[in-house]
C-alpha cells in the first residue's frame, strides 16, 4: 500500500540531502508538490502515479539546489556589502554636514559652494548609476575580494586624509590656501573619493543581479 | 516547444506582468503561463522558486505567507514599485523586438 505522507517525507529527505535549505524553499516546494498532487489525482491518476508525476515536474534536487545557490550570499560578501553601505552612509552624512556648514558660512564664495555641490552629486551618482560602468564578475569570491579591497582602500584613504593631509593644510598656512572654504571643500571631496570607492562593493553585485538570466526550463 | 533561452529570458517579464494583476503564488503562476501559451511555454515547476526568490532579493517583488482555501500554507508574491518599473522596461524592450521582427516579416511578403 502506497503511503503518501511517507513518500513526501522521503522526497523531503532527498531534497535536504541535496542541500535545499529549510525552511523557506523546501516548505514552498512541498506546498507546490501537494497542489500538483491534488490536481493530478483530480484528473484521474492513482495516488502513486500522481506522486511520481508531481515530483518529476518539480525537477531534480541537484538542479534546483544549483539554482537556489545563485541566490546565496556568503558571509564575506554580506560583510563587504554592509561595510560598503555603512561607509557610504558615513560619507554621505559628513559630506552633507560639511556642505551645510559651507552654505551657512557667510565668507564662503559661490565657486566653493558649487564645488561642494558637484562633489555631493558625484557621490550620489556613483551609488545610483556607478554599477553601469563596472564589469560583470560572476564569481562571488572575486567580487568579495575586490569589494573588500575597495572598502579597505576607502578607509585607508580617509585615514590618510584626516591624519596627514588635513593637518598639513591647517599647519602650513604659508604654503597652502587654508581658507575655511577651501578646507570644507577639500573635506567634502575627500569623502566623495571614499564614498565612490565604497560604492564599488555595492555596484559589483548589482551589475551581476541585473544581468543574470534564470535557468527555468 | 519554445527554445529554452527564450523561455529563460521571458520568465521575469511574464512573472512581473502576472503579478501586476494582483498577488499570486508559484503554482498559480505556472498554471497561468501554461494556459496562456497553450502549454508551449514549459517551465520546470521547481525552477520558478529560485527565480521568484532572486526577484524578491532584488526588491522587484515581495512575499508573504498565507493560507489556501483548504488551509494549506502558501507563499504569496506581489509587485513592488521597482518591479513595476522593471516591468515597464521589459514591455518597452519586448515591444521593440516584436515591432522590428513584424516589420521585417511584412517586408518579405511585399
Amino acid at each position: 500500500m502506497f503511503d503518501l505522507e511517507k513518500a513526501i517525507a522521503e522526497w523531503r529527505r532527498q531534497m535536504l540531502a541535496a542541500g535545499i535549505k529549510t525552511p523557506v524553499p523546501l516548505e514552498e516546494l512541498e506546498s507546490h508538490l501537494r497542489e500538483e498532487l491534488e490536481r493530478q489525482m483530480q484528473s484521474g491518476l492513482g495516488i502513486e502515479q500522481a506522486f511520481e508525476t508531481a515530483t518529476r515536474k518539480i525537477g531534480q534536487a541537484r538542479a534546483l539546489k544549483s539554482e537556489f545557490e545563485k541566490n546565496d550570499v556568503s558571509i564575506g560578501a554580506r560583510f563587504v556589502e554592509l561595510t560598503g553601505i555603512a561607509w557610504g552612509v558615513i560619507a554621505g552624512v559628513f559630506s552633507l554636514w560639511t556642505l551645510l556648514l559651507l552654505f551657512t558660512f557667510q565668507e564662503a564664495n559661490w565657486f566653493g559652494r558649487m564645488l561642494g555641490l558637484v562633489a555631493i552629486a558625484l557621490t550620489v551618482s556613483s551609488w545610483r548609476y556607478g554599477y553601469r560602468v563596472l564589469p560583470v564578475i560572476r564569481h562571488q569570491h572575486v567580487r568579495t575580494v575586490i569589494g573588500f579591497a575597495c572598502c579597505a582602500a576607502s578607509i585607508v584613504w580617509m585615514g590618510t586624509f584626516v591624519k596627514l593631509i588635513l593637518p598639513s593644510l591647517v599647519v602650513l598656512p604659508m604654503k597652502v590656501d587654508t581658507s575655511p572654504t577651501r578646507l570644507m571643500v577639500s573635506f567634502i571631496w575627500a569623502w566623495t573619493v571614499a564614498a565612490t570607492l565604497a560604492s564599488t562593493a555595492h555596484g559589483l553585485k548589482k551589475v551581476v543581479s541585473r544581468q543574470d538570466q534564470p535557468a527555468i526550463s | 516547444m519554445i527554445r529554452k533561452e527564450l523561455v529563460a529570458a521571458s520568465a521575469e517579464p511574464l512573472i512581473l506582468s502576472l503579478l501586476a494583476r494582483g498577488e499570486s503564488y508559484g503554482y498559480a503562476i505556472i498554471q497561468e503561463v501554461k494556459a496562456r501559451s497553450d502549454g508551449k511555454l514549459q517551465w520546470t515547476d521547481g525552477m520558478l522558486y529560485p527565480v521568484l526568490h532572486r526577484m524578491e532579493h532584488r526588491g522587484l517583488i515581495k512575499a508573504r505567507w498565507g493560507e489556501s482555501e483548504t488551509g494549506r500554507k502558501r507563499k504569496y508574491y506581489s509587485l513592488k514599485k521597482d518591479g513595476k518599473a522593471a516591468m515597464a522596461k521589459h514591455h518597452e524592450q519586448w515591444s521593440l523586438v516584436h515591432s522590428v521582427l513584424a516589420g521585417l516579416r511584412k517586408e518579405q511578403y511585399v
